[in-house]
């Protein structure tokens, strides 16, 4: 009895661990990329939820002010013109920021949707790994 | 038994097969079933594709891009008609087309949910995409890892002989889940269909043990666990008795350790000794507790020549012979003697050759018990001589069915000529009702069992008569009878019984047997014999070991004047005197006196003249199965 509620109690978390953890790899991925020398990136989100799932991430560190950050990860704000570099994770807001974010990483229909700027990534002087190219546009 | 296991092995493997190949034949229709209902969404997938194709080729008849781009209402227009296809199997329905770097971008979305823009790139394996793309051929793609999708339809739109844009359907993961569902009822049926045999196959498998335990228990000898007579008997109903040699095999005095320590210890001793045998024998021997402590062994040997059985017969004496068998503060040293049938196959049957094998217990108990013995080594020792009257079998078997019988011969008063008493005489009538004499069969099975048994069934017919007739009526004994403990045991058992006829039986204990012998317990015996009223007689008195000894030494009732002074006691003057001198000295001490072999008038006289008490004889009458008071 004790075995079957832990299964049930624990199979939905397991799956959703495992898409949450598909989605660590990816930001992981992402931001080694974009900050290829440096061992620990100064990161300021929005989202709580986001802070969290990727708080497990080892060479991302969460800072409270936005001054302090390498790159601001954004879920909702819509007003920001920081200099600051800027990803987001919806297409809406990709569009939003279309001028100053380097790119963005949000689910559509169950697929992982990853997209980067050239122009902004140019900005920055960013040049990205070979396996993350296919992922650079000139426009949305 | 074996062959009962090999059938219901066999009906277990069937039954296992025809449920492998039900298992096999369902799971095969049900993997048919579902391709057949996947193929019917697959077909019913391509007429929505075909349909929204032929909807996007009437509304765009050219340059389908630009069209959609400058025409937002149109758009709208065809995604709200794709959208009428979206349902919780069919997610979601959208075009998209290929830009110039090879990304893939929306046109139209009819997705209700997670909707994309016009324009907005869409993460889609390229490599199948392109694929259609460039073949023009609809391709369906099974989605491993993407969340909540389960497969994407793919189907080509083409202007002009150009791909220029793809439909793409995407199943959900309730589009197996809807299959399976529309397999639910068939499956339940199957999970019916063997919850049902698996249940026929417990009840099987439950009765097949009961069965088992019944037949086990029916075959086993509950006390000691080895085989019981019922075995034995289907046993030998299709042994090859050249494949075995046959142990017959007796616990010594047994009867003794049971009235000395009580049945209970009998009981554990009969279980211990059967578990000894067992370690000595192999899995293909076979034990059976023939009768009380009488076990039959059955040694298997692979070759018709092969002598096994001496050794292991040998081995287990040994075995026994060493144990001490130790119950609470007691300890019993037990012997076992064997007789072993070493070539069952030269008999007419097994049954002779078990009886072979008891004949040769017989003779290993007689000789002074725990011993094996075998045709081979019973050189040397007192054999049976079957010519001189019947086997130990056969009087066995006569016993058994009812053939011991006694003739009584009338002892007459000298001075009234009236019968005073009886002699019993014992007799074995055969089945074809030939009469057989004692010394044709009490010589083969003195120190025997049988020999016991014979004795109490006499006792038992003459306490009849007694009981019926009021009538004094002697028995034989033998001297060594009255030292025999379990006889002894027997007689006392015996009297015990029938206590009130008591005083009428007379023991007549033969006399030619030296009285080399323990006198106080010869007078300690006869004591208690008397005191239940019994009077005792010396037979045959005057002939072989004569001695007057016997008179000092048992409290004698009675003198029997053996028939060889008798009978010539007219014409003898040696036997007269002889006869005269016995008869002075009885007077003297009270003590009663017959005279046998009184056979004729003239031997009559002398006896009578001589103040014999009474007389036995042909002259009177002969030994016949009735008392005269029977005789109509």
């Amino acid at each position: 009895m004790k075995k079957f509620i832990f299964i049930i109690l624990f199979i939905p978390m397991f799956l959703f661990a495992s898409h949450v953890s598909y989605e660590v790899k990816i930001y992981h991925v992402i931001f080694s990329s974009l900050f290829p020398q440096k061992d620990l990136i100064n990161v300021w989100s929005d989202s709580a939820k986001k802070k969290e799932t990727l708080s497990q991430i080892k060479c991302i560190h969460f800072v409270e002010l936005q001054k302090n950050a390498d790159i601001l990860l954004l879920s909702k704000t819509k007003n920001l013109t920081s200099d600051t570099m800027k990803f987001v994770t919806s297409y809406k807001l990709l569009k939003h920021y279309k001028q100053s974010a380097v790119g963005g990483f949000y689910w559509q229909k169950g697929r992982p949707n990853i997209l980067f700027l050239k122009k902004n990534l140019q900005k920055y002087h960013l040049k990205l790994p070979p396996s993350l190219q296919e992922y650079e546009v000139d426009s949305l | 038994m074996k062959h009962l296991i090999k059938i219901y092995i066999f009906i277990f493997i069937s039954i296992i097969i025809a449920i492998g190949y039900l298992y096999f034949s369902l799971t095969q229709t049900q993997e048919k079933l579902a391709d057949n209902i996947n193929s019917l969404f697959i077909s019913q997938t391509r007429e929505f594709a075909h349909n929204i194709q032929d909807e996007i080729h009437k509304r765009v008849q050219h340059h389908l891009y630009n069209t959609l781009l400058d025409n937002e209402e149109l758009r709208l227009d065809l995604e709200d008609s794709m959208s009428t296809v979206t349902t919780d199997t069919y997610k979601f329905i959208y075009v998209l087309y290929k830009d110039a770097q090879g990304n893939y971008r929306y046109l139209l979305d009819g997705s209700k949910e997670d909707k994309g823009e016009f324009d907005e790139k869409l993460n889609v394996n390229k490599n199948l995409w392109n694929r259609v793309y460039k073949t023009q051929h609809s391709q369906l793609l099974y989605q491993k890892n993407l969340d909540g999708l389960w497969g994407t339809y793919l189907e080509p739109i083409i202007y002009d002989g150009k791909t220029v844009a793809i439909v793409a359907i995407d199943f959900s993961t309730s589009f197996p889940e809807n299959i399976a569902k529309a397999m639910q009822p068939l499956n339940n049926i199957f999970l019916y269909i063997f919850v049902a045999i698996i249940l026929v196959l417990i009840i099987l498998a439950y009765q097949t043990f009961l069965n088992l335990r019944t037949k086990k228990d029916a075959i086993t000898d509950e006390l000691t666990q080895t085989y019981n007579r019922n075995y034995l008997r289907e046993f030998l109903e299709d042994i090859n008795v050249a494949k075995y040699q046959i142990i017959m095999l007796d616990i010594d005095y047994f009867k003794h350790v049971n009235d000395t320590y009580g049945h209970k210890i009998g009981d554990n001793i009969l279980r211990d000794v059967s578990e000894l045998i067992k370690k000595q024998i192999r899995q293909n021997d076979k034990l059976v507790r023939f009768g009380g402590e009488e076990f039959l062994l059955f040694i298997y040997r692979k070759e018709s020549g092969a002598k096994l059985a001496f050794n292991v017969a040998q081995r287990i004496r040994k075995k026994i012979e060493k144990t001490p068998f130790v119950y609470g503060d007691v300890e019993i040293h037990i012997t076992v003697s064997m007789g072993i049938s070493c070539s069952p196959e030269h008999f007419k049957n097994v049954s002779d050759a078990i009886k072979h094998a008891d004949e040769m217990l017989y003779i290993a108990k007689r000789e002074g018990r725990n011993q094996v013995i075998t045709q081979e080594n019973k050189e040397g020792v007192t054999t049976l001589k079957q010519d001189e009257g019947l086997s130990i079998h056969e009087i066995k078997e006569v016993i058994e069915s009812g053939g011991l019988r006694c003739f009584f011969q009338p002892i007459f008063d000298t001075q009234t000529q009236k019968v005073l008493k009886y002699e019993a005489l014992v007799r074995l009538e055969l089945q074809d009702g030939t009469i057989v004499p004692p010394m044709l069969f009490v010589p083969n099975i003195l120190y025997t069992n049988l020999y016991n048994q014979m004795t109490k069934g006499v006792l038992e017919i003459v306490f009849d008569k007694i009981a019926k007739h009021q009538i004094p009526i002697s028995v034989n004994l033998n001297f060594s009878d009255i030292l025999n403990n379990d006889i002894l045991e027997m007689i006392v058992q015996e009297l015990e019984s029938h206590k009130e006829f008591a005083p009428w039986l007379v023991i007549e204990l033969l006399e030619y047997e030296p009285l080399d012998i323990d006198k106080t317990i010869v007078m300690k015996n006869i004591t208690k014999i008397k005191s239940y009223g019994v009077k005792i007689a010396v037979d045959d008195f005057g002939s072989g070991y004569a001695n007057y000894e016997v008179f000092q030494m048992l409290p004698i009732d009675i003198i029997k004047i053996d028939g060889s002074l008798i009978k010539n006691i007219d014409t003898s003057s040696i036997s007269y005197t002889v006869v005269r001198s016995i008869l002075l000295l009885t007077q003297e001490l009270g003590i009663e006196t017959v005279a046998e072999f009184v056979h004729s008038q003239e031997v009559f006289e002398v006896v009578k003249e001589l103040g014999v008490s009474s007389v036995q004889g042909f002259y009177f009458a002969q030994p016949q199965a009735k008392l005269l008071e029977e005789e109509d």
